[in-house]
């Protein structure tokens, strides 16, 4: 496993090298190492085990620690060359092999200028992507981090289109300013580890249990929160760092495109839950309310501005900041399903937009524009491209049996709770937080809009193909456009193939078909790649999510909300009568909370309970709850003195196990 | 019958038509092509005669006693009636997990004590078995079924033929899941799955510009309805913890039997209670075209005719108020929220009424008379008891034979007219067409409500419904004189339409080459059976306890049968005018009877021919007071929301839109770097390059520091 991780990490690089050197043919080249990396990332994927631990983190897996710095490890300077996967980074080392072969296929015969260079870049480019995902070393994560720029950057700049020399500046300087703030906050964490923790090291890991055990003050972190925001927020991009994404989107070749919108925009994401969240959860936790505006926003103007797009590329760039803001609201709503779905969302938008660009990418290859208005009727003349079209349009607005719902509703199932739910977040933020909820929900109305309006205009109507315009002599043996470019016919004409001149051809239909197979396999079953996340977001993101629920008041806690329907009461028998002893309910750890307020409620008022069952507020709230109120939560109905003795109680009855939790880990 | 055959058999009856889209779409372009229904055509049968087994399953105890743990212990016939069966009958299938995350739900417990309630969020594909469900089931598979197969001859010789196929069987797996999920989330995923098949089939002709618009129109208008769906599913789960419908180990359902068990109080009332009903019911009038969201249902007439037939008249429509049936408890513990829907679904019907009023083209008066006809179910689902639900579904019923019957008699009237439905351009086809003549005016009579035909039985349920309830109502006597006139109106336009088309002197529309043929025997059987339905759909309520006979055993309606039901509602601030309908509850029959007939003589005097002259008054009246351009124009509901919702969202995309390229990226992000540059600039004058201003500046440096260090 562990060879085969730093064997898949570096033979795109050593393939580059060979191409450089001119001791291969560089797309066959180019595209072999794409598949044989894939293929060992797949077989990477097979040796994955779950929540089994690795030096007590679980999820981590095929694990290489003790290589040194360029063969140097000073006990003074621990550097290491550390690289291993987890259930987060696992999904996207996997999504960013297969987005290689796809933007390898793709260029196939886009790249008609040195070929050489081109997939030299393109696979120095997949080695530096695939290296932030596995790096386990924060020094190294930064030698990736800023590795992916380099390729991007001649990417753009050599291959892009009209203003590619603007376009690839502006992209080049915009992220680097912000990583370099990114690298001064990773080193104060490593640095402030090691003075007050342990020793001076860079494990990722390794601090991150560190700072478990003992959190960083929470100025200290605020400041370190702002400097990795700067560089991940850049990244991501959130509004308003944004606007160097359409430029770079719309001047990047195909391949570029594809891999800036799959891969690289997760950096900023991954880079959120993998060091914020465990490393700084107060401070993420006090930014709370704008990290959220930001994402929203994201999310709402992100699909007001890709409205009024007339360029099919800058329209998909914009609904990337729509998607990234899910994805972010995810995150930051600091709950299991949030986050996961978060993550899914990273993978989803990854292959529904890369796919979307891959698609346009094609379009424009045979017509040499990508202005909306110049298309009509593609279904009639490209049905093979109208169907792939359709598809990832549907899974970008997230229609349900597709990817994007699944991603979707889980973020916002996620976020929902953490705001309407019982004592989940302070209630000075829940109008706030509520009217966001909302606003959040709205963006995939939104979304729906811009995309199908989009579909309307290009996919169906009358034909309408634009002039081809030969940029060079290659264009010449492309067919011909169709006799009667501005034909309107009633019915469509898919029963004659020999129409069809311009459809996709079988190696464009392979780079899709992976990509629509997984749309359909995410939407139909999540579970699968849910499972695949579970332990490790569950170890990153529960720092986080407990420091928000410390910051509630005391006053917030529901020791009112008998949650008369608890499956501790209702599993043994219907019974309506209160159980005679402690003995009676069938008493868990995880539902600890829930049997012990029963066993309150029980034991000291009986009456209260059957007030509540017989009041109109049934189901998981207490008669104190008011919809809309500055406290949505459960009132109060116990002070915690009476508490306090039924404590001592309850933890006489467990006595049996230790594991319960009652003292703070 | 063993349960594991029961639970085949509602897998088997939802894999037909999945399949049937399946093999259609990968075989039909290139091999079956114009063979492309059959596959199509066998999964639907396959669906409707598992339907009909799930039926007799259910109503006659084919199981024996040893299957469900609380099925009908016998055969005797008498529904499953019995007090044995308080909870109702319900079986769950579950086939795979969809999601699952572990300790979603964290709710924090004293700072004493770490551990937090967890609770999972487990979302599993689970199918039931019940009374509502199967009663969805045989509805949707039946009229599906004779909608498909009268597309053989409908959609002859189009060139997507296999594509249309492959789109109805893709709908009707769609809708059997969406009667069939027990699990909300689920539900909401196939509440947008059939709305995908909607917006597919409606754009089907998708190089017509309007077709496409429409598709469009319908999906957007559709999500806005979702939208609330989407907010009122997540709300659920912040309340009860859970989305599923039945009781799993992990926590009770939200329709499950303990809740049941437990009473009203169960089920999440108060503020809360109320934004979900409300919100829920905001997805239902998206999916049922209710006002304010109907605008996408008349625009769908632009898909072929089947289409309109099967999906926005029979079946996807009525998914909304499956879902206030299936919801009832829920409403139930909300009185505001049900005085909300009753009154939304009165006002769509006497709106719609009104604009098919004056419509020319017939297919768009169907769609308005469809709109009109959800209204009433609506009005009685939003009840929320039982019997009321029965009505609900009753009517849903039989409307979708009669209503199915009209748009295949209109599809008819098309296909002999080569397209053209517009009645000012046709008349008097009488003796050209006889048979589908005939239909119509059984379609329409049932729609009129004339006795025996269904309609009347289904729509007399709901009036009597009205007036039995009305303490549960407060403003019943609106809603109950509102609906008459509805049905008065309703007789009135469908008739209007009728005697247009086949009566008065024979006109021909020029496209047609005055050549006009009957419709295929492939076309005409599926529509005399959908006539038989039309004529005897309504003798259902004969059945012993009738449609709430069968319907009370479905768990959910459990809860709000027997001595719940007869509770009122606590609104007495809201009730006006003195109560005195369930006075009127026996004269019910005489009273839609006449307006029936009545409506019906009005549009026979004034549109058959001898009645020149009083339409002449009536049209000069009903203009000079502005309804007509009112019922014509459509209230100008479009219009008010083009200009109040779609242009200023536009306006502002534009806005956002260069606010993105003129300001934050050209002043905020390129107006840093030029400061930058500026700034180096300035810089730059400083590196000189000459020896005594470097000497200077260092001088001015070490004197300042050591200025700064003494004080």
């Amino acid at each position: 496993m562990e060879v085969l991780l730093i064997i898949s990490l570096f033979l795109p690089t050593l393939g580059a090298l060979a191409i450089w050197v001119g001791a291969a043919p560089p797309r066959q080249t180019a595209l072999v190492v794409a598949v044989t990396v894939l293929v060992m990332a797949l077989v990477l994927a097979g040796g994955y085990r779950g929540a089994e631990r690795h030096d007590g983190v679980p999820g981590e897996f095929a694990v290489i620690d003790d290589l040194g710095w360029l063969g140097v490890s000073t006990p003074w300077l621990d550097i290491r060359l550390s690289v291993g996967l987890d259930g987060l980074s696992l999904p996207l080392y996997i999504l960013t092999t297969l987005l290689t072969v796809v933007a390898i296929i793709v260029s196939w015969e886009e790249i008609k200028l040195g070929p050489r260079a081109f997939y030299g870049h393109l696979l120095l480019l997949e080695t530096a992507m695939l290296g932030v995902f596995a790096a386990r070393d924060v020094i190294l994560f930064y030698v990736f981090f800023e590795l992916t720029l380099l390729p991007l950057y001649f990417l753009i700049g050599i291959w892009g289109s009209e203003a590619r020399q603007y376009a690839a500046i502006k992209f080049f300087l915009f992220t680097l300013a912000g990583s370099v703030l990114t690298f001064l906050a990773l080193l104060a964490i490593s640095f402030w580890h090691g003075y007050n923790v342990g020793r001076l090291t860079f494990s990722i890991p390794e601090i991150t249990a560190g700072l478990r055990a003992r959190p960083m003050e929470f100025s200290a972190q605020l400041a370190i929160f702002l400097g990795l925001f700067a560089g991940f927020a850049i990244k991501v991009p959130l509004i308003p760092f944004h606007t160097w994404l359409p430029l770079a989107h719309v001047e990047a070749p195909t391949a570029g495109s594809i891999l800036l919108a799959g891969i690289l925009l997760k950096v900023g994401s991954y880079g959120f839950v993998r060091f914020c969240l465990p490393l700084l959860p107060e401070a993420t936790v006090a930014c709370l309310p704008w990290l959220v505006t930001l994402s929203v926003a994201g999310v709402v103007y992100g699909s007001f501005v890709a409205l009024a797009q007339q360029d099919l590329k800058r329209l998909i760039a914009y609904s990337s900041i729509g998607h990234l803001g899910f994805c972010m609201l995810g995150v930051f709503s600091l709950s299991r399903a949030g986050v996961a779905g978060g993550v899914l969302q990273m993978i989803n938008h990854g292959i529904s937009t890369g796919a979307l660009f891959a698609l346009v990418g094609m379009l424009y290859e045979r017509f040499h524009t990508r202005q909306i208005a110049a298309y009509g009727g593609l279904a009639r003349k490209m049905p093979v491209w109208a169907f792939f079209m359709g598809l990832m349009v549907l899974a970008s607005i997230g229609l349900p049996g597709l990817n994007g719902f699944a991603g979707e509703v889980l973020v916002l199932i996620g976020f929902f709770q953490r705001v309407w739910g019982q004592s989940q977040c302070p209630p000075e933020w829940f109008t706030y937080l509520a009217a966001l909820s909302v606003l959040a929900t709205f963006g995939v109305v939104l979304a729906a809009w811009y995309m199908l309006w989009m579909t309307e205009r290009v996919v169906f109507g009358p034909v309408r193909l634009p002039v081809a315009r030969g940029k060079n002599s290659e264009d010449q043996s492309e067919p011909p456009p169709s006799r009667h470019p501005h034909g309107v016919d009633s019915l469509g004409t898919e029963s004659h193939p020999g129409e069809n001149l311009w459809d996709l051809k079988p190696r464009e239909i392979w780079a899709l078909c992976p990509l629509a197979i997984l749309v359909v396999w995410i939407g139909v079953q999540p579970s699968f790649f849910l499972r695949m996340f579970e332990p490790t977001l569950s170890y990153l993101v529960g720092p986080a999510e407990r420091a928000l629920l410390r910051r509630l008041p005391a006053e917030e806690l529901p020791l009112g909300a008998f949650v008369h329907f608890s499956r501790s009461i209702t599993s043994g028998s219907k019974a309506q009568t209160p159980p005679e002893s402690f003995n009676d309910c069938d008493f868990d750890i995880g539902n600890l909370f829930e049997s012990r307020s029963t066993v309150l409620g029980w034991a000291r008022h009986p009456e209260a309970i059957i007030r509540q069952t017989q009041s109109r507020n049934g189901g998981l709230l207490s008669e104190g709850c008011a919809f809309g109120s500055s406290s949505p939560h459960a009132s109060v109905m116990n002070p915690r003195k009476r508490l306090s003795e039924f404590e001592a109680l309850i933890a006489a009855q467990c006595s049996g196990s230790t594991d319960l939790g009652l003292t703070r880990e | 019958m063993t349960t594991i055959m029961i639970d085949s058999i509602i897998v088997i009856a939802i894999a037909g038509p999945l399949l049937g889209s399946i093999i259609t779409a990968v075989l039909g372009p290139r091999f079956l092509r114009d063979r492309s229904h059959i596959p199509a055509i066998a999964g639907v049968s396959v669906a409707f005669v598992a339907s009909l087994l799930l039926a007799g399953y259910l109503c006659f105890g084919l199981a024996g006693g040893d299957t469900a743990p609380r099925s009908p212990e016998s055969a005797d016939l008498d529904f499953g009636i019995s007090s044995d069966f308080a909870m109702g009958i319900e079986r769950i299938v579950t086939l795979w997990t969809w999601a699952h995350v572990d300790q979603a739900y964290r709710a924090p417990s004293l700072p004493s004590v770490a551990s937090p309630i967890d609770r999972p969020f487990a979302i599993a594909v689970s199918l039931r078995i019940d009374p509502l469900t199967v009663f969805m089931l045989v509805t949707v598979t039946s009229v599906s079924l004779l909608v498909v197969i009268y597309s053989i001859g409908y959609m002859a010789g189009d060139p997507g033929y296999w594509r249309f196929f492959t789109y109805m069987c893709l709908f009707v797996f769609s809708m059997m899941m969406l009667v069939s999920v027990s699990n909300f989330l689920l539900l909401y995923i196939f509440w947008e799955a059939v709305g995908l098949c909607s917006y597919l089939l409606i754009g089907f002709w998708y190089t017509r510009p309007a077709a496409a618009a429409a598709g469009k129109k319908a999906f957007l208008v559709n999500r806005v309805g979702d939208f609330g769906f989407a907010l009122g599913v997540f709300l659920l789960w912040t309340a009860y913890g859970t989305l599923d419908m039945h009781d799993t180990h992990l926590v009770p359902g939200i329709l499950g039997e303990t809740r049941i068990a437990a009473g009203p109080s169960g089920f999440v009332g108060g503020t809360l209670g109320l934004g979900i009903c409300m919100l829920l019911f905001l997805g239902a009038c998206g999916k049922s075209a209710q006002f304010p969201l109907h605008v996408w249902l008349p625009d769908a007439m632009e898909g072929p005719t089947p289409v309109s037939a099967l999906i926005h008249a029979a079946t996807m429509v009525t998914a909304g108020v499956y879902l206030v049936a299936r919801c009832a408890p829920l409403f139930h513990a909300v009185p505001e929220a049900q005085v909300v829907v009753c009154l939304i679904g009165t006002v769509t019907a006497l709106l719609a009424a009104f604009i098919a009023l004056s419509q020319t083209d017939v297919k768009r008066i169907l769609a308005y008379s469809t709109i009109s006809q959800l209204g009433y179910m609506f009005a009685a689902a939003g009840l929320s008891t039982v019997t009321a639900v029965a009505a609900a579904m009753f009517h849903l019923f039989t409307h979708a034979f009669f209503k199915a019957l009209l748009f295949l008699s209109a599809g008819s009237l098309m296909h002999a007219l080569s397209g053209e439905i517009d009645l000012r351009q046709f008349g008097g086809l009488r003796r050209k067409l006889p048979l589908t003549h005939l239909m119509f005016l059984v379609g329409g009579l049932a729609l009129a409500g004339v006795a025996p035909l269904a309609g009347f039985w289904s729509k007399d349920a709901i009036l009597h419904e009205i007036a039995e309830q009305e303490n549960r109502l407060p403003m019943a006597s609106l809603v109950f004189w509102g609906l008459v006139l509805g049905a008065g109106l309703t007789a009135f336009y469908i008739f209007r339409a009728y005697f247009l088309a086949f009566w008065g002197p024979e006109r021909l529309p020029e496209s047609s080459g005055g050549y006009v043929h009957e419709s295929p025997p492939v076309m005409l059987v599926p529509m005399l059976l959908l006539a038989l339905g039309a004529v005897g759909a309504g003798w259902v309520s004969f059945l012993p306890g009738g449609v709430s006979g069968l319907l009370q055993l479905t768990p959910s309606l459990v809860a709000v049968g027997g001595e719940q039901a007869a509770e009122p509602a606590h609104l007495e601030h809201l009730s006006f005018g003195p109560k005195h309908l369930h006075e009127l509850a026996h004269h019910i029959p005489v009273i839609s009877t006449a307006v029936a007939v009545g409506g019906i003589l009005l549009a026979a005097i004034i549109y058959l021919p001898y009645g020149r002259p009083l339409l002449t008054v009536v049209w000069t009246l009903t203009r000079g007071i502005g309804l007509y351009a009112l019922s014509y124009g459509k209230l100008f509901i479009d219009e008010v929301y083009e200009g109040a919702i779609v242009r200023p969202l536009r306006a502002l995309a534009s806005l956002c839109s260069t606010l993105d390229q003129r300001v934050i990226d050209l002043r905020a992000v390129d107006g840093t770097a030029q400061a930058i540059r500026t700034a180096g600039q300035a810089l730059r004058t400083l590196g000189h390059g000459m020896l005594p201003g470097y000497a200077l500046a260092m001088l001015t440096i070490v004197v300042l520091l050591l200025a700064f260090m003494m004080l």
